[in-house]
């Protein structure tokens, strides 16, 4: 037999049998390598999730399901709500701490903390600038409650502990106005926001120009963070966050053309550069001459077949509701697909934020439907989304 | 010292590669796993036997090349009693670490994705847990297909035997 493999080893043109074992040693190297290379490149690519997604998914296992829902609305009263959240890790730390509503949105904001801490590193920034969420809800919550002549008491109630603002916020609430307030948020990203607005707010008198201009910079910013995806993970990022600018987009146009306004009126609270829908046809759909139109302007976009089901909906009763009831179920659908397509990677985190913010959104109707007496548990599901 | 022939020199590359490759994608693959287990450990601390029960199962590869580098090292002479072992059986050797050490690779780094896929499974729903189990079992058989094969290769390629 080691004849026979000499003779062929010979005719193959080798010298001797030690240089076709080199030969052969070096070749199985390679394969080795190529192999190795090609099978863990993939897999070192899922290893920064693995933690985040088993910790996110946790809390996901941890979400009130339907049962509890059913149990929550047939409580009496506020206090019996309070007691079934007792029983529940998550809220049971805040409940006793904090107004209910308050300990709802505080939960909430510690969820978006923690998946902006355990994130890996290629989507933290993302995530991290999704906190500022909180900055701005709070500074807008502090302004709202100056101008409601709320005193310090009761402006604590509406802010949450969360976010980098977190201890300017005394002196923010111990602001006598807005021009105080604008001198307390000196040296941070809000203060020329802030700024900017104050005119217009001066001139008209309503808040809306201040809060509009925040949610731009949010959501304007957050785009621009995810806007160069690295990998396949960013890439979901960047669709999730360019779809919920698209939507915000879409609401402001839909709000305008049912009050009435012109792009003028709009344009500074829109982000011009979206995610589908670019600064020309968001000018396109502003020149439509009513909302059917507006929809009709969608064609050849992901958003034309959500929206066109809600036309006679519309038509019926004058309401933008359900427009944007479909717009904030794309907003879901997105979220639990991408979870479903990318589950080694940040799949599980978009969708378990999407989630918990249903479950937060759900938990608000219910203290909400509660405090009014008169409505009736089975009415206050179908307002559950 | 032992004058190691080029027959046995090569068992031992077929060694090398068994308990090399074997432990590399053990290794990537339990690393994952725990990675989830630390990841539900940290949310639900019942979830520490069922994260090491789903972290051990990788471990399994690493085992059926670290034998089969053994049985190597004890029947191509480097262990034990000097054996001069022939050019051919030496590339048998080669092939069975190879077949283990590939198999392992695989199937390692293949069970520890689908355990940490388990114990994030089993954190969300604990009647996951069997479920899981027999899901990651599952990529346990390539691993088993490439230890036979290296064990056959050892006994009818002239190294363990006759």
């Amino acid at each position: 037999m080691v004849e026979d493999i000499n003779t062929i080893v010979t005719s193959m043109g080798f010298p001797s049998m030690e240089a076709f074992i080199a030969l052969l040693i070096v070749a199985l190297a390679v394969i080795a390598l190529i192999a190795v290379i090609s099978t863990i490149r993939p897999v070192l690519e899922m290893y920064p999730y693995t933690y985040p997604n088993a910790r996110v998914r946790a809390r996901k296992g941890r979400l009130l399901n339907d049962k509890q829902y059913t149990e929550i609305l047939e409580s009496q009263n506020l206090e019996e709500v309070k007691n079934y959240l007792r029983g529940i890790p998550e809220y049971a730390k805040y409940i006793d701490e904090y107004p209910l509503e308050k300990a709802l949105d505080t939960q909430l904001a510690e969820t978006y903390n923690l998946i902006a801490t355990i994130a890996p590193d290629n989507s933290k920034e993302v995530f991290h600038f999704l906190l500022k969420k909180w900055d701005i809800r709070n500074i807008k919550s502090i302004i709202i409650a100056k101008e409601a002549g709320l005193n310090i008491d009761e402006t604590m109630n509406l802010v949450v502990p969360y976010g980098e603002l977190s201890d300017r916020l005394n002196t923010l609430i111990d602001a006598d106005s807005i021009e105080e307030i604008i001198n307390g948020l000196e040296g941070t990203e809000y203060a020329p926001i802030l700024e900017d607005a104050l005119p217009i707010y001066k001139e008209s008198g309503v808040l809306l120009p201040i809060e509009a201009a925040l949610d731009k910079y949010l959501l304007q910013n957050l785009l621009r963070t995810a806007a160069t995806p690295e990998d396949d993970n960013t890439a979901y990022l960047h669709e999730y966050v360019g779809n919920m600018v698209d939507i915000s987009n879409i609401k402001i146009i839909l709000r305008a053309k049912v009050d009435g306004l012109k792009f003028e009126d709009i344009e500074p609270y829109m982000i011009s550069d979206g995610y589908q829908l670019r600064e020309w046809k968001l000018k396109d759909l502003m020149e439509s001459e009513d909302v059917s139109g507006v929809i009709n302007g969608l064609e050849g976009t992901d958003y034309a077949p959500l929206l066109s089901d809600s036309l006679n909906t519309y038509s019926e009763t004058g309401s933008i509701a359900a427009f944007e009831k479909d717009l904030d179920n794309h907003i879901n659908e997105i979220a639990k697909r991408i979870s479903l397509k990318n589950q080694f990677g940040l799949g599980p985190m978009i969708g378990f934020l999407n989630k918990k913010e249903k479950e937060i959104k759900n938990l608000k109707t219910i203290v909400r439907g509660k405090r009014e007496q008169d409505l009736s548990a089975s009415f206050i599901k179908e307002m559950l989304v | 010292m032992v004058e190691v022939v080029l027959g046995t020199a090569l068992a031992a590359i077929g060694a090398g590669l068994a308990v090399g490759m074997a432990g590399l994608g053990s290794g990537i693959g339990q690393g994952i796993a725990a990675a989830g287990s630390v990841g539900a450990v940290a949310e639900d601390e019942d979830m520490f036997a069922r994260g090491i029960i789903f972290t051990a199962l990788p471990e399994t590869q690493a085992i059926y090349g670290f034998l089969i580098a053994i049985l190597l090292l004890v029947f191509s002479g480097i262990m034990g009693a000097a054996k001069n072992l022939p050019v051919t059986a030496g590339l048998v050797a080669i092939g069975a670490g190879s077949a283990v050490g590939f198999a392992g690779l695989g199937s390692g780094m293949g069970q520890g994705i689908t355990a940490s896929s388990a114990v994030g499974a089993v954190v969300e729903d604990e009647d996951m847990f069997a479920r899981g189990i027999i899901f990651t079992a599952l990529s346990e058989t390539q691993a088993i297909y490439g230890f036979l094969i290296a064990i056959l290769l050892m006994v009818f390629g002239g190294i363990m035997g006759g």
